[in-house]
């Protein structure tokens, strides 16, 4: 619900901020020697249509804020499961930061179990079905690293297992 | 009559038993991650990539084109059976094809589709055979200036693309034009917004942030809505052969030839892609027809303008790709990567130092269709069974292979990273309701924009002289004239909005 009466306006300060950040990192970059634009006249140009559209935004947003908090007055909030998208992420981000050092064979079997345990509906997760995941996860898990090792010559992160 | 004789060398290679079996299996894929909601024709191409390293160039576009083909193609399938596009090309095919399925028609919606789609590719296929090489000759004599051009015709497409929101539509894709700045800059090599990081000395790269954008938002968006995690689905009626009478596919030819037209004349345009194509000939059809009120009941015709147009974009999108090296979409740009793997640069030149490989390609193209047509009608039982397995087990299993597509590109764990924070920028602008298409264009094109513009101002030391040039001046004035054209209807559609 947030995102619908706030987000605009969300959406253009973000902007303005980025935009304005980036427009100060550029006038720091050295000027070209050889051509009248150097590296900073992209970063200009970007930078300064960003933050005219991201302005622009915020002030029509502010201005038809009433009418649009009127608007979706009564409105029922969606559906929105997120706890399972935050713990999904919050796995998927530890999954790409140990994938090197632990390797892909142990952090895959560990992060697939654990990622179809979070998104499994309540009535999916007894004991038969644990069993079933762990064999799909191990099945996947050692097709993938030998396909890609054998098939198609591409050396996954090994890791702790050192082979 | 040298395209003629080239192409017929082109079907020898294609027709070896490695290329057409490979072929198959290609199709086949593509069909599978284009009928399932959230596996999108550019994921299948990206995860595909990798596995094309060890292959010899015509083999491995070969198979890429498969996929491709494929991967279009297969939307269909759960677009009218289950309700949910399978890919953003099939959005309109939805309209038609699930009435006809809930009123059990669902084999005869299948079966034009599948014809459709079929007739659709070849068409734009046989534009592309002929025309392609003539376009080449053309675009052999561009310079950074006209290049220039086009990246900046392409780029103000996002505003027609973004029309309805434009605002929003315009700021999506400055956030992408941000992103290819970052990393080293083009000609002088200056470091720039690294932090210090040497892996962004290179920049981000193209395939983990399409990855990214495309397929880990697209899970995360799945799992918001993961409730029982089970799919359903429907009882189908049988029929005989496609489903259709052959009185019923002469009425429909009209129909076709345009919605044909409208799809390739759409995909060579860079940026505007399958779905808009369906779109725009399903609202054509529905004018021109004699019965427009039966569109949206179940009604054939909207089945036969959308899937003719999406499939025909792909002949249409490679036109660009391979004359100009510009890719129209998130698929082609791929493809784009597909090309540089093997050491073929995508462009004039392609047809010069590589003719053979192009008219494979142009042989692949045909083939594939045909293996397309077969290999859905025979197989579509099977697709359903796909379509039954538990979201919860396959989105898992989908992100580590996107994590592995990522690596595999340059074997650095950068890439893996880097594909997680474009997904999270793609659900964020799921979230705030902004459109990932002009981020996606934008990011594709925005290199390619500031290295034309720096080279061309070095060769012809300031600005007012690229216009100079005629072919520079009608894309420019072209691409003002639809920025002034679209930020005039936006603007009066708003005002009508307000007083409405």
């Amino acid at each position: 619900m947030f995102f619908k009466k706030y987000g605009d306006i969300v959406v253009g300060i973000i902007f303005m901020v980025i935009s304005a950040a980036m427009i100060l990192m550029a006038l720091q970059l050295p000027k070209s020697a050889i051509i009248d634009i150097g590296p900073e006249f992209m970063p200009l140009v970007i930078g300064g249509i960003t933050f005219a559209l991201a302005a622009a935004l915020t002030v029509i947003s502010v201005i038809g804020l009433k009418g649009k908090l009127a608007a979706l007055e009564g409105e029922e909030a969606p559906d929105c499961d997120y706890k399972r998208v935050i713990s999904s992420f919050i796995l998927m981000l530890i999954y790409v930061f140990v994938l090197q050092p632990v390797g892909f064979i142990i952090s895959t079997l560990v992060y697939l179990f654990l990622q179809i345990m979070v998104l499994s509906p309540a009535d999916q997760r007894g004991k038969k079905q644990i069993i079933q995941v762990i064999i799909i996860d191990i099945l996947f898990t050692v097709i993938v690293f030998f396909l890609f090792r054998y098939g198609f010559k591409i050396i996954l992160p090994t890791g702790l297992l050192n082979f | 009559m040298e395209s003629l004789q080239l192409l017929g060398q082109g079907f020898m290679t294609v027709l070896q038993p490695a290329s057409l079996a490979l072929m198959i299996a290609g199709v086949a894929v593509g069909i599978i991650f284009g009928s399932i909601p959230g596996l999108s024709a550019s994921m299948a191409v990206a995860l595909f990539l990798p596995l094309t390293f060890s292959m010899t160039p015509t083999l491995g576009m070969n198979t890429l084109v498969a996929v491709y083909i494929g991967g279009i193609s297969g939307g269909l399938i759960s677009a009218i059976l289950l309700n949910m596009p399978g890919t953003a090309s099939s959005i309109a095919t939805t309209f038609d094809g699930h009435p006809m399925a809930k009123k059990g028609e669902a084999m005869k919606a299948l079966g034009v589709g599948i014809v459709f789609s079929f007739l659709g590719s070849i068409f734009s296929f046989i534009i592309l055979t002929f025309c392609a090489p003539l376009l080449a000759d053309v675009a052999l004599q561009f310079t950074p200036a006209e290049n220039f051009g086009i990246c900046f015709f392409a780029l103000t497409m996002v505003a027609v693309l973004a029309s309805g929101n434009m605002l929003k539509g315009l700021l999506a894709g400055m956030l992408g034009l941000m992103f290819t700045l970052v990393g080293m800059a083009p000609i002088d090599g200056t470091a720039r917004f690294t932090f210090g990081a040497t892996s962004l000395l290179n920049g981000f790269d193209q395939l983990p942030t399409l990855i990214g954008i495309f397929a880990i938002s697209d899970i995360l968006k799945t799992v918001e809505s993961m409730g029982s995690g089970k799919l359903q689905t429907m009882a189908v009626k049988k029929v005989k052969g496609f489903g259709f009478s052959l009185k019923e596919f002469v009425s429909w030819l009209p129909n076709y030839f345009r919605s044909a037209i409208i799809g390739t004349g759409i995909g060579i345009l860079p940026g505007i892609g399958g779905s808009t194509s369906g779109m725009l000939s399903y609202v054509t059809a529905k004018k021109m027809s004699k019965h427009p009120e039966e569109f949206g009941q179940g009604c054939p015709e909207g089945i036969v303008a959308t899937e003719a147009a999406n499939n025909a974009t792909i002949g249409g999108a490679m036109i660009p790709l391979l004359v100009l090296g510009i890719p129209g979409d998130g698929v082609t740009a791929m493809m784009l990567g597909g090309f540089l793997i093997h050491g073929l640069s995508a462009g004039p030149l392609l047809f010069v130092k590589n003719g053979d490989v192009v008219y494979d390609i142009f042989a692949a193209c045909m083939v594939c269709s045909l293996i397309m047509l077969i290999v859905e009608w025979t197989c579509i039982k099977g697709f359903v069974q796909v379509l039954k397995v538990p979201k919860h087990i396959l989105l898992p299993l989908i992100l580590v292979l996107c994590c592995v597509g990522a690596y595999a590109t340059n074997n650095r764990i950068f890439d893996v990273q880097s594909v997680l924070l474009f997904g999270a920028i793609g659900y964020l602008y799921h979230k705030f309701d902004l459109p990932t298409t002009p981020f996606v264009l934008c990011f594709l094109i925005g290199e390619m924009l500031e290295t034309y513009l720096r080279r061309g101002i070095m060769e012809y030391k300031s600005f007012t002289s690229f216009f100079q040039r005629p072919i520079f001046d009608v894309f420019f004035f072209i691409a003002i004239a639809v920025l002034v054209w679209s930020v005039f209807k936006e603007v009066k559609a708003s005002r009508a909005k307000k007083t409405a």
